[in-house]
């Protein structure tokens, strides 16, 4: 058995999408802004959603960790927002990786609360590595709704496990039926409340000090609570015995919005990140009910933290992001590629795996039929190409010029790069062609690029997930 | 082996006709090769027929041979239908050309046909990408002007060629299809016209992309026991050459040249003893500006660095020393994918019979027909000369 008393966070990586819109973009179209206390808000791209924020997060982690994907034998993964209502998200989440198909794999949502539940499960957990704890999350309201507003994006992940620099030393949890308060109706993608401020408050007030009167949180030197918007943590910040500092010191939701299951993740992972050493977390979900806990962190955190914004969108360009005002596929229909097929190639997909020709040597990308250098019809040996490469020809296609599987990521991000990269390994190299994300859709011949996780394209229901490119330097 | 002979060619006109079917086109295009057989043809006299065609839109995807053929009365013969995307029917004749070769048959119809412009903008951009790499060129995001621009993205880095010079294509194109009554943008348009168009795939814009292309051709080849029943001046396909290579650009070992041009031409040089220098013009597959750049280099007409200036210089205008595109390529004169390739051996018979009108070469004596599917999955050469050539000359 592990020392208990170190069972704790070991590593932390966070990521936000670089696309933020501004508050005072909604006030003008909207006459008011109804999220108080945010500025500003991160908006996922056209092709990110929970589980590739959560693929950007847990790969920082694993990273700032020194840890390998290998070693995870925990994968937890929380979000109010899976990408489908039912396919257990995880095990994409673990093929991003390349953990193992062993791994122990559990789904926490249907709350915001699902991150601080997710991070309570990994302490429970039986493991002989580590545990990888997940929060990814992007609400969405009707466009009118304060939730709306309100609701931004991001993910934080935690390697969780013994001998940690920040173990967790209490936790609580405390429920109290208040219903109504935030919900989404089944089928919907809209977050909504009743909209009774003071019952609102009083939900998350006393659910949350309910759980924080459990731990023994001395005088901490941050707060990461949940933030369904920028004001609400303040009001219930005296029931919980805190300061507006203690809070305020962590805080993302004036940056990102309401991460929902990611809030309380962030906070923590930016509290860790910039060497806070008590921090207490209190999670809210509605319904309600309310996790707390205490991190001491007497030595520091590797953590890697990319949660800056990047661009800034007018109102219009988020709502196309957000896809309320493009149109749905198109119709037509050739060139299919069929679910089957699509999952032969998934390790390719999913972690560039490439092949080694035994005759001769040569990589083949994808590696099937006959050796591209000396034709043999080979088996290839797995290879696992590096997730830098260099262009080697580019295009940036415009709106018109795509094929219609990608009209609608057109309407809502414009205009996209592809190029064909290289990739080396061990003196050997091998091409693909990758469409460029991030603001420099069309990088130089020559340029480098590291490979990304997004959605391709959603085909018979179905989210097809695989590699992109971002210009080295452009996160 | 026997010798092959092109005794007639024709084509509908290319553009989009909501009127026309897949077979009225046809139609057309075969009522107007028989027609050009200076001593006649009859229907009964074809011991086989070739239809190339993609068959965009799914309308007759299996056996559109017969489909055509029967059209026009010619069922009973034995019919094939050629798929090798954008050099279909380039195939076609290929294959006629074997036919007679082989001694299987004497006339032989050697055609290609494609409806693109009555379905939706969606759906033609569904079939577009359809002779792509699909499982992943495609899915990064590219139909063939992304592939295209690609190419011509690494041409520029490698070669210095420039956006200019891409637009010049256009320039030449444009001003030899305003004289082809056939072609579907039978336009001028001027370097700034073709500089300023809205970019589709930068570096491409939309006067370095050919348009989409209703249209058939349709061409009828002889064997040497019988060409004299059909002409006193015959054209001899003197060389034939093709060849093939990986589907997706990315898996090739270049992509500023085609391989399977540069195979296809070595074959058909080989084949037809000559050479680049012997030859008096070429209708080359100009589905984008570069495509007809990398061919001048994959042809042998001028080294890979030299393509820009080549065009730009002027020297492939049709008072220049090597007359391109004279049709006025696949730009000005249109793209109906299957029908393309056969469409160019119909510029070849005009201007080797002195039928080409207003963009007459003087007195050609040897050309050349030059077809790629896709982005260089496939090509097709071939090298037609003025009279029965070889000993019989």
């Amino acid at each position: 058995m592990t020392d208990d008393s170190r069972e704790g966070i070991r590593a932390v990586g966070a990521y936000a999408p670089r696309l933020r819109v501004a508050a005072e973009e909604f006030a003008e179209a909207w006459g008011s802004f109804e999220a108080s206390g945010i500025e500003e808000k991160a908006v996922p791209e056209a092709d990110e959603d929970a589980l590739t924020m959560g693929w950007e997060a847990a790969r920082r982690a694993l990273a700032a960790g020194d840890a390998d994907a290998a070693e995870v034998d925990w994968l937890g993964f929380a979000t109010t927002n899976p990408p489908m209502a039912e396919e257990d998200p995880t095990v994409r989440l673990g093929s991003f990786l390349g953990v193992a198909d062993d791994t122990t794999r559990q789904t926490f949502t249907g709350s915001t609360r699902a991150g601080t539940r997710a991070l309570f499960a990994a302490l429970e957990a039986e493991t002989d590595g580590v545990a990888l704890v997940v929060a990814a999350d992007c609400p969405q309201g009707e466009p009118s709704d304060a939730h709306e507003h309100a609701a931004g994006a991001g993910a934080a992940a935690f390697l969780v496990g013994p001998d940690a620099p920040a173990p967790i030393t209490d936790r609580a949890e405390h429920a109290e039926p208040y219903p109504g308060t935030r919900f989404r109706r089944a089928g919907s993608e809209d977050v909504e409340g009743i909209d009774v401020t003071s019952y609102d408050r009083e939900a998350f007030r006393e659910t949350l000090a309910g759980a924080v009167d459990a731990v023994d949180a001395d005088d901490p030197d941050a707060a990461a609570v949940q933030a369904p918007d920028g004001g609400l943590p303040y009001r219930a910040a005296g029931a919980m015995g805190l300061d507006n500092g203690t809070i305020h010191t962590c805080a993302t939701v004036q940056e990102l919005g309401d991460t929902a299951a990611a809030s309380v993740p962030l906070s923590l992972a930016k509290a860790l990140a910039d060497g806070h050493e008590t921090v207490l977390g209190a999670g809210y979900g509605s319904g309600g009910g309310a996790d707390a806990f205490v991190v001491e962190a007497d030595e520091s955190v590797p953590a890697d933290l990319a949660i800056d914004g990047g661009t800034d969108l007018t109102y219009a360009e988020y709502l196309r992001r957000r896809g309320d005002v493009t149109s749905g596929e198109p119709n037509g229909g050739a060139a299919y590629v069929s679910v089957p097929t699509w999952k032969r190639s998934i390790p390719q997909r999913h972690r560039l795996v490439a092949g080694r020709c035994p005759e001769c040597g040569s990589l083949a990308f994808p590696p099937e039929g006959a050796c591209p250098d000396c034709r043999s019809l080979v088996e290839f040996e797995p290879v696992e190409l590096p997730d830098t490469g260099e262009v080697e020809a580019v295009t940036a296609v415009s709106r018109g010029g795509e094929p219609p599987e990608f009209a609608v990521q057109q309407q809502k991000s414009g205009e996209y790069g592809v190029a064909i990269a290289a990739f080396e390994a061990d003196g050997e190299s091998v091409s693909m062609p990758l469409q460029i994300v991030g603001a420099e859709t069309s990088p130089d011949v020559g340029d480098a690029v590291a490979t990304v996780i997004r959605r391709i394209y959603k085909q018979e229901g179905v989210i097809r997930y695989g590699r992109k490119a971002r210009a080295e330097g452009d996160e | 082996m026997r010798d092959a002979y092109l005794i007639g060619a024709g084509q509908s006109d290319y553009g989009s006709f909501p009127g026309e079917s897949y077979r009225s086109l046809f139609r057309t295009a075969f009522e107007n090769a028989c027609d050009s057989v200076p001593d006649g043809i009859e229907t009964e006299d074809v011991d086989e027929a070739v239809v190339g065609t993609l068959g965009v839109g799914g309308r007759q995807l299996g056996l559109p041979g017969p489909a055509v053929t029967e059209h026009v009365g010619l069922h009973g013969i034995p019919v094939t239908r050629v798929e090798n995307a954008c050099a279909a029917s380039g195939y076609s004749v290929r294959q006629g050309v074997q036919a007679i070769r082989s001694g299987m048959a004497d006339v032989v119809l050697a055609s290609g046909v494609e409806i693109m412009t009555d379905v939706s903008g969606d759906a033609v951009r569904y079939w577009l990408g359809v002779s792509g790499e699909t499982e992943w060129e495609r899915l990064s995001g590219t139909t063939f002007a992304g592939v295209y621009a690609q190419m011509a993205s690494r041409h520029m880095q490698e070669y210095g060629t420039t956006r200019e010079q891409l637009s010049h294509v256009a320039v030449k194109n444009h001003e030899n299809g305003a004289k082809n009554p056939h072609a579907q943008l039978g336009f001028e348009c001027s370097l700034e016209d073709a500089m300023d168009a809205p970019t589709v795939a930068d570096p491409l814009n939309l006067y370095h992309c050919c348009p989409t292309t209703d249209g058939a051709a349709a061409v009828l080849l002889a064997s040497e026991d019988v060409v004299e029943n059909y002409t006193d001046d015959p054209i001899r396909v003197a060389g034939v050459g093709a060849g093939s290579d990986r589907v997706g650009l990315f898996q090739r070992d270049t992509y500023t040249a085609v391989p399977a041009s540069q195979y296809a031409a070595d074959r058909a040089y080989e084949m037809a003893g000559y050479g680049p220098d012997d030859l008096d013009f070429a209708e080359v597959h100009d589905c984008f500006a570069i495509a007809e750049l990398m061919a001048y280099s994959d042809l042998g007409l001028c080294d890979p660095e030299e393509a820009g200036e080549f065009v730009a210089s002027g020297k492939t205008k049709r008072d220049g020393e090597m007359p391109v595109n004279t049709s006025g390529g696949l730009k000005s004169k249109g793209h109906p994918i299957g029908a393309t390739g056969a469409g160019q051996v119909v510029e070849a018979f005009k201007q080797l019979s002195g039928q080409a009108g207003e963009r007459q070469l003087e007195d050609p004596q040897v050309g050349l027909t030059h077809n790629v599917g896709g982005s260089g999955g496939a090509a097709v050469v071939h090298v037609f000369e003025r009279g029965m050539g070889g000993d019989a000359a």
